[in-house]
């Protein structure tokens, strides 16, 4: 029987995964995430394709409060951002898409310089409003300048076509979304275990105790803002080629708060956690429904035709039961899982 | 055998999602269409009373024997007014549930984002709820929209209000979105037709709930015509706030707020406002035969919620249905959409006739100026 990992140096201590049984798991995902086209309807599809989106969000949103414990409601403004990036380069301009994509995230990022300097001495409720400041003023920016942005009549985007591949359907629009989803977590992974990230990681648990180790905390917090809004900021222009439309009203503030709850249900500071988290966030309505389906045609009726306060009534609740019960997670619920695994019958 | 067996069972399971059939939606004994809107939130005020249209238009056709002896049902989508929702929404509609026929897709901006998932199905749709041009120039096989664009409605409004006000000084506040752009095109329009001085003009952000500057300026400018461009709760907003700093232009709105709860917000200072809208005005003859029979087919609750995209929807969905009547033995999305095109239009009533052509996907509707009457939280035609 399997006593637990031991690891005895550094090298074990930061490589990406530690025993076997876990590269079987990442295969089997693996495969999982490839053979998904064929069992799956274009509902379905729609459904997966954005819960990768958001995973996405989430992962960059997971740099910024997971793991730098900088607290931003400017979500939003970053995807807004890299929408627009994407689809004025592409749509407007008759650039690249690989052209799109690296705008959609360097534009974001570049953003997120003028919005973190302020910021950088402000932690907790202050970032957060300074933050959510900048997602109204992007807004009102994309209106002002309707000559480049083409203001509240947004932007139509057609699929891409990069190096005469062409990813007009929906399963080729879902196997783009996977390679940008499996490069982020790879991107994240290795960000996480090395000198930057052990950075963040001491800025989160403690900055004066980080600053004494020699940390920069204005350099770090900057690196920060500027990696997540760059991963934002392409989950912003996947999703403006989901919605295949891109204008503000497509990005509402509901969105960042949906991010924040999802790296609270997920697990805050685990790249892990924010995939189960938009897995479950997302899919927590579809659920739903399924389970009222099962009480009758009126219940099901009543769901389809409340659906959006009854999600917010489910966003809530799941947050509180989570936050009261729960406060790592549902990674928080996979470690003790495999705690109990381990240890079980002894507690300890 | 056992071997077959597995082997067939496995063939099944890596079956690819099949392609639609043309004819989804439809058994020996139903008809299934479906449609997305906001049905919560503000902007329910306009998607339950549209809803309610749909289902008075299905209880109808369904008490006279429905089409080819089948029962039309209904599945209605809410999206918030949430444009990735509605995109979902459409997806599940067409790729869940398998509907037939779209009857809405809920507001314009999430009509115009669900555009390309609809296209690309085939699948006939109809959009009762903003008419924008891109919906239907160049006209898209599959999708059908009723009613007028917002700039039409707006020129006609305001050179009907300039021959009516002739020399006066114009105020006008509008909205910061595809919406406010489009009744400003309107005024444009207006302006080489008849002669329309502009003292005071601004923009405001979607959503805004205080319009005091904007009156104090509309009353420095001296203004005596006042376009509001808001929605709902900012008309209502601009004309209380009028009201306050005592100034009493003549103020004209648009047919998203022409619903009795914005006269009943405003109170006894909505009296004579201008309006202008495609469907008759509820305490007309039309209106009241109108109400007759949603009385008879919805319930009290429902009968008070009826409001002006009650009858859009309503007339939208008629018009689908004799569509579909024309193809009760061959009911197929080929054979429903040609006949869209090629049936004569329909008359509801409640609007000017609807038709489409080979090369035409926008009904046009004719539009009427009205002014508010408070004492009956209604609008009257101007003779």
């Amino acid at each position: 029987m399997r006593s637990g990992y031991f690891k005895e140096t550094i090298v074990e201590h930061i490589n990406l995964t530690d025993a076997r049984l876990q590269r079987i798991w990442i295969v089997i995902a693996l495969a999982i995430l490839l053979l998904a086209p064929l069992y799956f309807d274009f509902y379905g599809l729609s459904l997966i394709t954005l819960m990768i989106i958001t995973a996405i969000g989430a992962m960059g949103l997971n740099v910024l409060t997971g793991w730098t414990g900088l607290i931003s409601l400017g979500q939003t403004a970053f995807m807004v951002l890299g929408a627009y990036a994407y689809a004025i380069t592409t749509e407007s301009w008759g650039w690249s898409p690989l052209a799109g994509f690296a705008l959609a995230g360097i534009v974001p990022a570049f953003a997120s310089v003028l919005v973190g300097v302020p910021s950088l001495r402000l932690t907790g409720l202050y970032l957060a409003v300074t933050t959510l400041a900048s997602a109204f003023i992007v807004n009102h920016l994309v209106l002002e300048f309707d000559g480049l942005t083409n203001g509240s009549s947004g932007i139509f985007v057609n699929r891409p076509t990069i190096m005469g591949f062409s990813f007009d359907s929906d399963q080729k629009f879902y196997y783009l979304c996977a390679a940008f989803g499996i490069f982020t977590i790879l991107a994240c992974l290795n960000l996480r275990r090395s000198r930057i990230g052990r950075a963040w990681i001491a800025i989160r648990d403690n900055d004066n105790a980080a600053r004494v180790m020699g940390i920069d905390l204005r350099t770090y917090k900057l690196f920060a803002f500027i990696t997540s809004s760059f991963i934002v900021g392409i989950s912003g222009a996947l999703y403006g080629i989901f919605l295949s439309f891109v204008t503000v009203d497509g990005f509402p503030f509901l969105l960042a708060i949906e991010a924040l709850a999802i790296l609270i249900v997920g697990g805050i500071g685990s790249i892990a956690g924010a995939i189960l988290g938009a897995i479950f966030l997302v899919a927590l309505p579809e659920v739903s429904s399924m389970v009222f389906s099962l009480l009758g045609d009126s219940t099901q009726g009543m769901f389809s035709t409340s659906a959006h306060e009854i999600k917010g009534l489910l966003y809530g609740l799941v947050i509180i039961l989570f936050l009261r019960l729960q406060p790592h997670g549902l990674m928080g619920l996979w470690q003790d899982a495999k705690r109990v695994w381990t240890l079980w019958p002894l507690r300890y | 055998m056992k071997l077959i067996k597995t082997l067939a069972a496995v063939s099944l399971l890596a079956t690819p999602a099949t392609v639609m059939a043309h004819d989804q939606g439809v058994t020996d004994t139903e008809i299934l269409l479906g449609e997305v809107e906001p049905l919560t939130g503000p902007p329910a005020l306009l998607g339950v009373a549209h809803n309610l249209g749909v289902r008075l238009a299905l209880a109808e056709v369904n008490a006279n024997g429905g089409i080819g002896g089948r029962q039309v049902k209904l599945v209605a989508e809410d999206d918030g007014y949430v444009t990735s929702r509605t995109i979902q929404s459409v997806r599940k509609l067409i790729g869940v549930n398998k509907v037939f026929a779209l009857t809405a897709l809920s507001g314009s901006g999430q009509a115009l984002a669900a555009m390309p998932v609809v296209k690309r199905s085939g699948i006939p749709t109809m959009v009762p709820i903003g008419p924008l041009p891109p919906l239907y120039e160049p006209p898209n096989d599959n999708i059908f929209v009723v009613g007028q664009s917002y700039t039409e409605g707006m020129r006609q409004l305001a050179e009907h209000l300039a021959k009516e006000y002739p020399g006066k000084k114009w105020g006008i506040i509008l909205q910061d979105d595809d919406y406010g752009k489009s009744l400003g095109e309107g005024i444009e329009q207006a302006k080489k037709a008849v002669d329309i001085n502009v003292v005071y003009e601004t923009k405001y952000a979607r959503g805004q709930k205080d319009f005091a500057s904007e009156m104090l300026r509309v009353k420095d400018a001296g203004v005596e015509v006042l376009i509001a461009g808001g929605i709902i709760s900012e008309n209502i907003a601009m004309v209380k706030e009028a009201e306050k700093v005592g100034i009493d232009p003549v103020i004209a709105t648009f047919w998203p707020g022409r619903v009795p709860e914005v006269l009943k917000a405003i109170g006894p200072a909505s009296d004579g406002i201008y309006g202008v809208d495609y469907v008759v005005p509820m305490q007309s003859e039309a209106g009241k035969a109108f109400l007759e029979l949603a009385a008879k087919y919805l319930s009290g609750d429902d009968v008070k919620r009826v409001n002006r995209y009650t009858m859009t929807g309503y007339s939208s969905t008629v018009t689908l249905l004799a569509a579909m009547k024309g193809c009760a033995d061959d009911l197929t999305w080929t054979c429903t959409i040609d006949k869209l095109q090629t049936n004569p239009p329909v008359d509801t009533g409640v609007m000017s006739p609807i038709g489409f052509g080979a090369d035409n996907r926008f009904s046009n509707s004719k539009v009427t100026i009205m002014r508010a009457n408070y004492a009956t939280l209604s609008f009257v035609p101007v003779e």
